[in-house]
Protein backbone atom coordinates (compact mmCIF):
# COMPACT_ATOMS: atom_id res chain seq x y z
CA UNK A 1 0.00 0.00 0.00
CA UNK A 2 2.83 2.39 0.88
CA UNK A 3 4.68 1.41 -2.28
CA UNK A 4 2.08 2.86 -4.63
CA UNK A 5 1.24 5.70 -2.33
CA UNK A 6 -2.20 5.11 -0.88
CA UNK A 7 -2.50 7.65 1.87
CA UNK A 8 -5.67 8.18 3.88
CA UNK A 9 -5.45 11.97 4.49
CA UNK A 10 -4.63 12.52 0.83
CA UNK A 11 -7.50 10.25 -0.20
CA UNK A 12 -9.88 12.27 1.95
CA UNK A 13 -8.50 15.46 0.44
CA UNK A 14 -9.24 14.13 -3.06
CA UNK A 15 -12.75 13.07 -2.10
CA UNK A 16 -13.30 16.58 -0.79
CA UNK A 17 -11.85 17.94 -4.03
CA UNK A 18 -14.33 15.86 -6.00
CA UNK A 19 -17.16 17.12 -3.82
CA UNK A 20 -16.03 20.71 -4.38
CA UNK A 21 -15.83 20.18 -8.13
CA UNK A 22 -19.23 18.50 -8.11
CA UNK A 23 -20.78 21.42 -6.27
CA UNK A 24 -19.10 24.06 -8.42
CA UNK A 25 -20.07 22.34 -11.66
CA UNK A 26 -23.63 21.84 -10.41
CA UNK A 27 -23.91 25.53 -9.64
CA UNK A 28 -22.05 26.91 -12.65
CA UNK A 29 -22.74 24.37 -15.34
CA UNK A 30 -25.47 21.79 -14.89
CA UNK A 31 -28.13 23.84 -13.20
CA UNK A 32 -28.10 26.94 -15.43
CA UNK A 33 -27.59 25.00 -18.66
CA UNK A 34 -30.23 22.38 -17.93
CA UNK A 35 -32.62 25.12 -16.89
CA UNK A 36 -31.90 26.96 -20.10
CA UNK A 37 -32.30 23.81 -22.20
CA UNK A 38 -35.63 23.05 -20.56
CA UNK A 39 -36.76 26.62 -20.97
CA UNK A 40 -35.80 26.64 -24.63
CA UNK A 41 -37.56 23.33 -25.18
CA UNK A 42 -40.68 24.72 -23.55
CA UNK A 43 -40.46 27.87 -25.64
CA UNK A 44 -40.07 25.96 -28.88
CA UNK A 45 -42.93 23.66 -28.01
CA UNK A 46 -45.11 26.61 -27.12
CA UNK A 47 -44.34 28.53 -30.28
CA UNK A 48 -44.93 25.44 -32.39
CA UNK A 49 -48.29 24.94 -30.74
CA UNK A 50 -49.08 28.58 -31.37
CA UNK A 51 -48.10 28.26 -35.01
CA UNK A 52 -50.35 25.23 -35.31
CA UNK A 53 -53.19 27.19 -33.77
CA UNK A 54 -52.62 30.09 -36.18
CA UNK A 55 -52.57 27.66 -39.09
CA UNK A 56 -55.88 26.18 -38.02
CA UNK A 57 -57.37 29.63 -37.60
CA UNK A 58 -56.21 30.66 -41.04
CA UNK A 59 -57.73 27.51 -42.52
CA UNK A 60 -60.96 28.21 -40.71
CA UNK A 61 -61.22 31.80 -41.95
CA UNK A 62 -60.40 30.68 -45.46
CA UNK A 63 -63.25 28.24 -45.20
CA UNK A 64 -65.52 31.04 -43.99
CA UNK A 65 -64.52 33.31 -46.84
CA UNK A 66 -65.18 30.52 -49.29
CA UNK A 67 -68.65 30.00 -47.82
CA UNK A 68 -69.33 33.73 -48.04
CA UNK A 69 -68.26 33.82 -51.67
CA UNK A 70 -70.43 30.82 -52.45
CA UNK A 71 -73.42 32.52 -50.80
CA UNK A 72 -72.84 35.73 -52.73
CA UNK A 73 -72.55 33.81 -55.96
CA UNK A 74 -75.81 32.01 -55.28
CA UNK A 75 -77.59 35.25 -54.40
CA UNK A 76 -76.34 36.92 -57.56
CA UNK A 77 -77.49 33.96 -59.58
CA UNK A 78 -80.93 34.18 -57.98
CA UNK A 79 -81.16 37.90 -58.71
CA UNK A 80 -80.18 37.37 -62.32
CA UNK A 81 -82.75 34.63 -62.72
CA UNK A 82 -85.44 36.81 -61.18
CA UNK A 83 -84.53 39.75 -63.40
CA UNK A 84 -84.62 37.56 -66.48
CA UNK A 85 -88.05 36.32 -65.47
CA UNK A 86 -89.32 39.83 -64.91
CA UNK A 87 -87.91 40.94 -68.25
CA UNK A 88 -89.53 38.01 -69.95
CA UNK A 89 -92.88 38.84 -68.38
CA UNK A 90 -92.61 42.51 -69.36
CA UNK A 91 -91.79 41.56 -72.91
CA UNK A 92 -94.76 39.24 -73.00
CA UNK A 93 -97.05 41.91 -71.63
CA UNK A 94 -95.80 44.50 -74.10
CA UNK A 95 -96.31 42.10 -76.93
CA UNK A 96 -99.84 41.36 -75.69
CA UNK A 97 -100.66 45.05 -75.41
CA UNK A 98 -99.40 45.79 -78.87
CA UNK A 99 -101.36 42.91 -80.27
CA UNK A 100 -104.56 44.07 -78.55
CA UNK A 101 -104.05 47.64 -79.71
CA UNK A 102 -103.53 46.64 -83.29
CA UNK A 103 -106.56 44.45 -83.14
CA UNK A 104 -108.69 47.30 -81.83
CA UNK A 105 -107.26 49.62 -84.46
CA UNK A 106 -108.06 47.13 -87.18
CA UNK A 107 -111.55 46.73 -85.75
CA UNK A 108 -112.13 50.44 -85.71
CA UNK A 109 -110.88 50.77 -89.26
CA UNK A 110 -113.07 47.96 -90.37
CA UNK A 111 -116.11 49.56 -88.75
CA UNK A 112 -115.23 52.90 -90.33
CA UNK A 113 -115.04 51.29 -93.72
CA UNK A 114 -118.37 49.58 -93.12
CA UNK A 115 -119.95 52.83 -92.16
CA UNK A 116 -118.44 54.67 -95.13
CA UNK A 117 -119.69 51.97 -97.41
CA UNK A 118 -123.19 52.08 -95.90
CA UNK A 119 -123.25 55.80 -96.26
CA UNK A 120 -122.09 55.58 -99.83
CA UNK A 121 -124.69 52.93 -100.64
CA UNK A 122 -127.47 55.00 -99.07
CA UNK A 123 -126.40 58.06 -100.95
CA UNK A 124 -126.06 56.14 -104.14
CA UNK A 125 -129.51 54.69 -103.62
CA UNK A 126 -130.97 58.15 -103.02
CA UNK A 127 -129.23 59.47 -106.14
CA UNK A 128 -130.41 56.47 -108.08
CA UNK A 129 -134.01 57.07 -106.96
CA UNK A 130 -133.85 60.66 -108.00
CA UNK A 131 -132.42 59.71 -111.33
CA UNK A 132 -135.07 57.07 -111.77
CA UNK A 133 -137.84 59.49 -110.85
CA UNK A 134 -136.43 62.01 -113.21
CA UNK A 135 -136.29 59.41 -115.92
CA UNK A 136 -139.82 58.22 -115.21
CA UNK A 137 -141.18 61.75 -115.22
CA UNK A 138 -139.55 62.23 -118.54
CA UNK A 139 -141.11 59.02 -119.82
CA UNK A 140 -144.60 59.31 -118.36
CA UNK A 141 -144.77 63.05 -118.31
CA UNK A 142 -146.04 64.22 -115.07
CA UNK A 143 -148.51 61.37 -114.82
CA UNK A 144 -147.89 60.73 -111.34
CA UNK A 145 -147.48 63.27 -108.67
CA UNK A 146 -144.18 63.48 -106.95
CA UNK A 147 -145.37 62.26 -103.56
CA UNK A 148 -146.99 59.11 -104.79
CA UNK A 149 -144.03 58.29 -106.92
CA UNK A 150 -141.59 58.54 -104.05
CA UNK A 151 -143.74 56.20 -102.02
CA UNK A 152 -143.67 53.62 -104.76
CA UNK A 153 -139.90 53.81 -105.10
CA UNK A 154 -139.38 53.55 -101.36
CA UNK A 155 -141.49 50.41 -101.32
CA UNK A 156 -139.42 48.94 -104.07
CA UNK A 157 -136.21 49.84 -102.28
CA UNK A 158 -137.49 48.25 -99.05
CA UNK A 159 -138.09 45.06 -100.93
CA UNK A 160 -134.67 45.33 -102.46
CA UNK A 161 -133.04 45.73 -99.03
CA UNK A 162 -135.00 42.77 -97.85
CA UNK A 163 -133.49 40.92 -100.77
CA UNK A 164 -130.02 42.09 -99.96
CA UNK B 1 -2.53 32.16 -56.74
CA UNK B 2 0.38 30.32 -58.28
CA UNK B 3 3.02 32.13 -56.31
CA UNK B 4 1.05 31.71 -53.09
CA UNK B 5 0.78 28.02 -53.71
CA UNK B 6 4.49 27.72 -54.44
CA UNK B 7 5.26 29.77 -51.36
CA UNK B 8 3.22 27.51 -49.07
CA UNK B 9 4.83 24.43 -50.55
CA UNK B 10 8.23 26.00 -49.96
CA UNK B 11 7.32 26.73 -46.33
CA UNK B 12 6.07 23.21 -45.90
CA UNK B 13 9.31 21.81 -47.29
CA UNK B 14 11.38 23.98 -44.94
CA UNK B 15 9.31 22.96 -41.95
CA UNK B 16 9.68 19.31 -42.87
CA UNK B 17 13.43 19.68 -43.27
CA UNK B 18 13.77 21.44 -39.92
CA UNK B 19 11.64 18.82 -38.18
CA UNK B 20 13.64 15.99 -39.74
CA UNK B 21 16.89 17.68 -38.76
CA UNK B 22 15.67 18.06 -35.19
CA UNK B 23 14.59 14.43 -35.12
CA UNK B 24 17.96 13.34 -36.48
CA UNK B 25 19.83 15.51 -33.98
CA UNK B 26 17.71 14.06 -31.24
CA UNK B 27 18.50 10.58 -32.43
CA UNK B 28 22.25 11.21 -32.58
CA UNK B 29 22.90 13.24 -29.45
CA UNK B 30 20.16 11.72 -27.33
CA UNK B 31 20.91 8.85 -24.98
CA UNK B 32 19.94 6.35 -27.70
CA UNK B 33 22.38 7.77 -30.25
CA UNK B 34 25.22 8.40 -27.83
CA UNK B 35 25.01 4.83 -26.63
CA UNK B 36 24.92 3.31 -30.11
CA UNK B 37 27.27 5.70 -31.93
CA UNK B 38 29.46 6.81 -29.06
CA UNK B 39 28.76 10.51 -29.66
CA UNK B 40 29.21 12.68 -26.61
CA UNK B 41 26.39 15.16 -26.20
CA UNK B 42 27.27 18.71 -25.23
CA UNK B 43 26.87 19.21 -21.52
CA UNK B 44 23.97 21.73 -21.74
CA UNK B 45 21.89 19.04 -23.44
CA UNK B 46 22.57 16.57 -20.68
CA UNK B 47 19.22 15.02 -19.91
CA UNK B 48 18.54 13.66 -16.44
CA UNK B 49 17.61 9.99 -16.37
CA UNK B 50 13.89 9.51 -15.87
CA UNK B 51 12.90 7.85 -12.66
CA UNK B 52 9.53 6.31 -11.99
CA UNK B 53 7.91 7.72 -8.90
CA UNK B 54 4.58 6.14 -7.98
CA UNK B 55 3.63 7.95 -4.75
CA UNK B 56 3.15 11.70 -5.22
CA UNK B 57 5.84 14.00 -3.91
CA UNK B 58 5.10 16.44 -1.14
CA UNK B 59 5.66 20.11 -1.90
CA UNK B 60 5.01 21.65 1.49
CA UNK B 61 3.35 20.81 4.77
CA UNK B 62 0.37 22.25 6.54
CA UNK B 63 0.57 21.00 10.12
CA UNK B 64 0.99 17.23 9.70
CA UNK B 65 -0.74 17.18 6.31
CA UNK B 66 1.43 17.08 3.19
CA UNK B 67 0.33 19.05 0.16
CA UNK B 68 1.44 16.97 -2.81
CA UNK B 69 2.00 18.04 -6.39
CA UNK B 70 -0.96 15.91 -7.52
CA UNK B 71 -3.23 17.71 -5.06
CA UNK B 72 -2.12 21.03 -6.50
CA UNK B 73 -2.80 19.69 -10.01
CA UNK B 74 -6.27 18.61 -8.96
CA UNK B 75 -6.94 22.09 -7.57
CA UNK B 76 -5.80 23.48 -10.88
CA UNK B 77 -8.28 21.18 -12.62
CA UNK B 78 -11.08 22.42 -10.40
CA UNK B 79 -10.04 26.01 -11.01
CA UNK B 80 -9.87 25.57 -14.77
CA UNK B 81 -13.21 23.74 -15.04
CA UNK B 82 -15.21 25.97 -12.75
CA UNK B 83 -13.57 29.12 -14.13
CA UNK B 84 -14.25 28.09 -17.71
CA UNK B 85 -17.89 27.18 -17.13
CA UNK B 86 -18.45 30.13 -14.83
CA UNK B 87 -17.50 32.50 -17.62
CA UNK B 88 -19.55 30.45 -20.08
CA UNK B 89 -22.77 30.52 -18.06
CA UNK B 90 -22.45 33.88 -16.35
CA UNK B 91 -25.00 35.53 -18.59
CA UNK B 92 -27.43 32.89 -19.78
CA UNK B 93 -29.54 33.89 -22.76
CA UNK B 94 -32.26 32.11 -24.65
CA UNK B 95 -30.30 32.71 -27.84
CA UNK B 96 -26.86 31.47 -26.84
CA UNK B 97 -23.60 33.21 -27.57
CA UNK B 98 -20.39 31.36 -28.38
CA UNK B 99 -19.30 30.72 -24.80
CA UNK B 100 -22.75 29.65 -23.68
CA UNK B 101 -22.96 27.35 -26.68
CA UNK B 102 -19.80 25.58 -25.54
CA UNK B 103 -21.32 24.90 -22.12
CA UNK B 104 -24.56 23.77 -23.72
CA UNK B 105 -22.82 21.43 -26.12
CA UNK B 106 -20.87 19.84 -23.25
CA UNK B 107 -23.97 19.40 -21.11
CA UNK B 108 -26.23 18.28 -23.91
CA UNK B 109 -23.77 15.73 -25.30
CA UNK B 110 -23.22 14.21 -21.86
CA UNK B 111 -26.93 14.32 -21.06
CA UNK B 112 -27.79 12.56 -24.32
CA UNK B 113 -25.16 9.93 -23.56
CA UNK B 114 -26.67 9.38 -20.10
CA UNK B 115 -30.19 9.36 -21.54
CA UNK B 116 -29.28 6.77 -24.16
CA UNK B 117 -28.29 4.35 -21.39
CA UNK B 118 -30.48 5.29 -18.43
CA UNK B 119 -33.62 6.45 -20.20
CA UNK B 120 -35.52 9.68 -19.59
CA UNK B 121 -36.61 8.89 -16.02
CA UNK B 122 -33.27 8.25 -14.36
CA UNK B 123 -31.11 10.48 -16.58
CA UNK B 124 -31.45 13.65 -14.50
CA UNK B 125 -30.56 11.80 -11.29
CA UNK B 126 -27.46 10.10 -12.65
CA UNK B 127 -26.28 12.89 -14.95
CA UNK B 128 -24.42 15.27 -12.57
CA UNK B 129 -22.21 12.55 -11.09
CA UNK B 130 -21.38 10.94 -14.43
CA UNK B 131 -20.68 14.31 -16.05
CA UNK B 132 -18.47 15.42 -13.17
CA UNK B 133 -16.47 12.18 -13.30
CA UNK B 134 -16.03 12.55 -17.05
CA UNK B 135 -14.95 16.19 -16.91
CA UNK B 136 -12.67 15.64 -13.89
CA UNK B 137 -10.81 12.67 -15.34
CA UNK B 138 -10.59 14.23 -18.79
CA UNK B 139 -9.30 17.57 -17.54
CA UNK B 140 -6.81 15.88 -15.20
CA UNK B 141 -5.46 13.91 -18.14
CA UNK B 142 -5.37 16.79 -20.63
CA UNK B 143 -3.87 19.36 -18.29
CA UNK B 144 -1.06 16.88 -17.59
CA UNK B 145 -0.04 17.14 -21.25
CA UNK B 146 0.73 20.84 -20.90
CA UNK B 147 4.45 21.71 -20.91
CA UNK B 148 4.70 23.00 -17.34
CA UNK B 149 3.54 19.71 -15.85
CA UNK B 150 6.48 17.73 -14.53
CA UNK B 151 9.02 20.35 -15.63
CA UNK B 152 8.54 23.28 -13.29
CA UNK B 153 9.62 22.27 -9.80
CA UNK B 154 11.94 22.45 -6.88
CA UNK B 155 15.40 20.96 -6.62
CA UNK B 156 15.87 19.59 -3.18
CA UNK B 157 19.08 19.59 -1.19
CA UNK B 158 19.92 15.99 -1.88
CA UNK B 159 19.87 16.68 -5.62
CA UNK B 160 16.46 15.18 -6.47
CA UNK B 161 14.04 17.20 -8.52
CA UNK B 162 10.43 17.57 -7.38
CA UNK B 163 7.96 18.85 -10.01
CA UNK B 164 5.39 21.34 -8.78
CA UNK B 165 2.61 19.81 -10.82
CA UNK B 166 2.01 16.19 -11.69
CA UNK B 167 -0.88 14.54 -13.52
CA UNK B 168 -3.49 13.99 -10.83
CA UNK B 169 -4.66 10.74 -12.43
CA UNK B 170 -1.24 9.17 -11.80
CA UNK B 171 -1.71 9.46 -8.06
CA UNK B 172 -3.48 6.30 -6.91
CA UNK B 173 -5.49 8.34 -4.42
CA UNK B 174 -7.31 10.19 -7.21
CA UNK B 175 -8.69 7.15 -9.07
CA UNK B 176 -9.44 5.58 -5.70
CA UNK B 177 -11.35 8.64 -4.52
CA UNK B 178 -13.39 8.77 -7.73
CA UNK B 179 -14.01 5.02 -7.52
CA UNK B 180 -15.26 5.39 -3.94
CA UNK B 181 -17.55 8.25 -4.95
CA UNK B 182 -18.82 6.16 -7.86
CA UNK B 183 -19.43 3.18 -5.54
CA UNK B 184 -21.28 5.29 -2.98
CA UNK B 185 -23.47 6.89 -5.60
CA UNK B 186 -24.28 3.59 -7.31
CA UNK B 187 -25.43 2.06 -4.00
CA UNK B 188 -27.30 5.26 -3.13
CA UNK B 189 -29.15 5.27 -6.43
CA UNK B 190 -30.06 1.61 -5.99
CA UNK B 191 -31.37 2.18 -2.47
CA UNK B 192 -33.24 5.28 -3.53
CA UNK B 193 -34.89 3.69 -6.56
CA UNK B 194 -35.82 0.34 -5.00
CA UNK B 195 -35.99 0.95 -1.24
CA UNK B 196 -33.77 -0.75 1.35
CA UNK B 197 -35.47 -4.14 1.48
CA UNK B 198 -35.96 -4.56 -2.26
CA UNK B 199 -32.41 -3.41 -2.96
CA UNK B 200 -30.96 -5.98 -0.52
CA UNK B 201 -33.33 -8.58 -1.92
CA UNK B 202 -32.02 -7.86 -5.41
CA UNK B 203 -28.74 -9.36 -4.21
CA UNK B 204 -29.88 -12.28 -2.10
CA UNK B 205 -33.41 -13.10 -3.32
CA UNK B 206 -34.50 -14.00 0.23
CA UNK B 207 -38.00 -14.90 -0.93
CA UNK B 208 -37.02 -18.43 -1.86
CA UNK B 209 -35.47 -19.12 1.54
CA UNK B 210 -38.55 -17.74 3.28
CA UNK B 211 -40.82 -19.90 1.13
CA UNK B 212 -38.70 -22.90 2.08
CA UNK B 213 -39.16 -22.25 5.79
CA UNK B 214 -42.90 -21.63 5.31
CA UNK B 215 -43.18 -25.01 3.56
CA UNK B 216 -41.22 -26.63 6.41
CA UNK B 217 -43.72 -25.36 8.98
CA UNK B 218 -46.59 -26.56 6.86
CA UNK B 219 -44.99 -29.97 6.78
CA UNK B 220 -44.36 -30.13 3.03
CA UNK B 221 -40.96 -31.78 2.92
CA UNK B 222 -39.91 -31.58 -0.71
CA UNK B 223 -40.70 -27.89 -1.37
CA UNK B 224 -39.10 -27.15 2.00
CA UNK B 225 -35.85 -28.90 1.10
CA UNK B 226 -35.67 -27.36 -2.38
CA UNK B 227 -36.64 -23.92 -1.09
CA UNK B 228 -34.10 -23.88 1.69
CA UNK B 229 -31.45 -25.37 -0.58
CA UNK B 230 -31.95 -22.79 -3.32
CA UNK B 231 -32.28 -20.12 -0.66
CA UNK B 232 -28.80 -20.86 0.62
CA UNK B 233 -27.43 -20.96 -2.91
CA UNK B 234 -29.00 -17.55 -3.45
CA UNK B 235 -27.38 -16.31 -0.26
CA UNK B 236 -24.00 -17.47 -1.55
CA UNK B 237 -24.57 -15.89 -4.99
CA UNK B 238 -25.66 -12.69 -3.28
CA UNK B 239 -22.45 -12.71 -1.28
CA UNK B 240 -20.48 -12.95 -4.52
CA UNK B 241 -22.57 -10.10 -5.93
CA UNK B 242 -21.77 -7.92 -2.93
CA UNK B 243 -18.12 -8.80 -3.28
CA UNK B 244 -18.20 -7.84 -6.95
CA UNK B 245 -19.51 -4.41 -6.03
CA UNK B 246 -16.44 -3.91 -3.82
CA UNK B 247 -14.12 -5.33 -6.44
CA UNK B 248 -15.45 -2.69 -8.84
CA UNK B 249 -13.71 -0.08 -6.68
CA UNK B 250 -10.38 -1.81 -7.17
CA UNK B 251 -10.86 -2.35 -10.90
CA UNK B 252 -11.95 1.27 -11.39
CA UNK B 253 -8.91 2.47 -9.46
CA UNK B 254 -6.29 0.41 -11.18
CA UNK B 255 -7.70 0.79 -14.68
CA UNK B 256 -7.37 4.56 -14.54
CA UNK B 257 -4.19 4.61 -12.48
CA UNK B 258 -2.50 2.03 -14.68
CA UNK B 259 -3.40 3.66 -17.97
CA UNK B 260 -2.43 7.13 -16.88
CA UNK B 261 0.78 6.12 -15.18
CA UNK B 262 1.78 4.00 -18.16
CA UNK B 263 1.12 6.93 -20.49
CA UNK B 264 3.18 9.23 -18.31
CA UNK B 265 6.09 6.80 -18.20
CA UNK B 266 5.86 6.22 -21.94
CA UNK B 267 6.14 9.95 -22.64
CA UNK B 268 8.98 10.25 -20.17
CA UNK B 269 10.95 7.42 -21.72
CA UNK B 270 10.34 8.44 -25.33
CA UNK B 271 11.35 12.04 -24.73
CA UNK B 272 14.40 10.82 -22.86
CA UNK B 273 15.56 8.48 -25.60
CA UNK B 274 14.92 10.89 -28.49
CA UNK B 275 14.71 14.43 -27.10
CA UNK B 276 12.97 16.13 -30.04
CA UNK B 277 9.88 15.48 -32.17
CA UNK B 278 9.56 11.73 -31.52
CA UNK B 279 7.26 12.20 -28.53
CA UNK B 280 4.63 14.15 -30.52
CA UNK B 281 2.72 11.08 -31.78
CA UNK B 282 2.69 9.76 -28.23
CA UNK B 283 1.09 13.00 -27.03
CA UNK B 284 -1.63 12.34 -29.61
CA UNK B 285 -1.98 8.84 -28.22
CA UNK B 286 -2.27 10.27 -24.71
CA UNK B 287 -5.09 12.57 -25.86
CA UNK B 288 -6.96 9.51 -27.05
CA UNK B 289 -6.20 7.51 -23.90
CA UNK B 290 -7.28 10.37 -21.64
CA UNK B 291 -10.59 10.70 -23.47
CA UNK B 292 -11.14 6.93 -23.46
CA UNK B 293 -10.40 6.57 -19.75
CA UNK B 294 -12.72 9.43 -18.86
CA UNK B 295 -15.39 7.85 -21.06
CA UNK B 296 -14.87 4.41 -19.49
CA UNK B 297 -14.95 5.68 -15.92
CA UNK B 298 -18.08 7.76 -16.48
CA UNK B 299 -19.71 5.12 -18.68
CA UNK B 300 -19.16 2.27 -16.23
CA UNK B 301 -20.50 4.36 -13.35
CA UNK B 302 -23.53 5.08 -15.49
CA UNK B 303 -24.08 1.43 -16.39
CA UNK B 304 -23.62 0.22 -12.80
CA UNK B 305 -26.02 2.90 -11.64
CA UNK B 306 -28.64 1.86 -14.19
CA UNK B 307 -28.26 -1.80 -13.20
CA UNK B 308 -28.63 -0.90 -9.52
CA UNK B 309 -31.77 1.10 -10.24
CA UNK B 310 -33.40 -1.50 -12.47
CA UNK B 311 -36.22 -3.39 -10.77
CA UNK B 312 -35.28 -7.07 -10.41
CA UNK B 313 -37.53 -10.02 -11.14
CA UNK B 314 -39.58 -10.48 -8.00
CA UNK B 315 -39.23 -13.84 -6.27
CA UNK B 316 -39.53 -16.43 -9.01
CA UNK B 317 -39.87 -19.03 -6.18
CA UNK B 318 -43.66 -18.59 -6.25
CA UNK B 319 -43.94 -20.24 -9.64
CA UNK B 320 -41.67 -23.16 -8.79
CA UNK B 321 -44.13 -24.72 -6.37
Amino acid sequence: MEGIGINLPLLIAFVINFAILFTLLSVFLYKPVLKMLDERQARIKESMEQAEKMRQQAARSEEEIKAHLENARKEGQAIITQATQIGERLKQEARENARRETESLIDKARREIQRERDKAVTELRKEFANIAILAAEKVIGEALDKEKHRKVIDEVLKESTALK
Amino acid sequence: MNTGCGCSIKILAWVTIILLALLLTGLIIGPLGSKLLGVEAPSFLDIPKPHVQLPPEGIFHVASFTITNTLIASWLTILVLSGLFYTCTRKMKLVPGRAQNLAEVVVETLLNFVKSVAGENHARIIFPVVATIFLYVLTNAYLALLPFFGTVGISEHNGTFVPLLRSANTDINVPLSIALVSFVFVEYWGLRALGVFRYINSFFNLGQLRNGFVSLFKGKVRPAISGIGFGFINLFVGGLEVLSHFIRIISFTFRLFGNMTAGEILLLVVSFLIPFIASIPFYGLELLVGFLQAMIFAGLTLVFGVIAMAPHAEEPAHTSQ
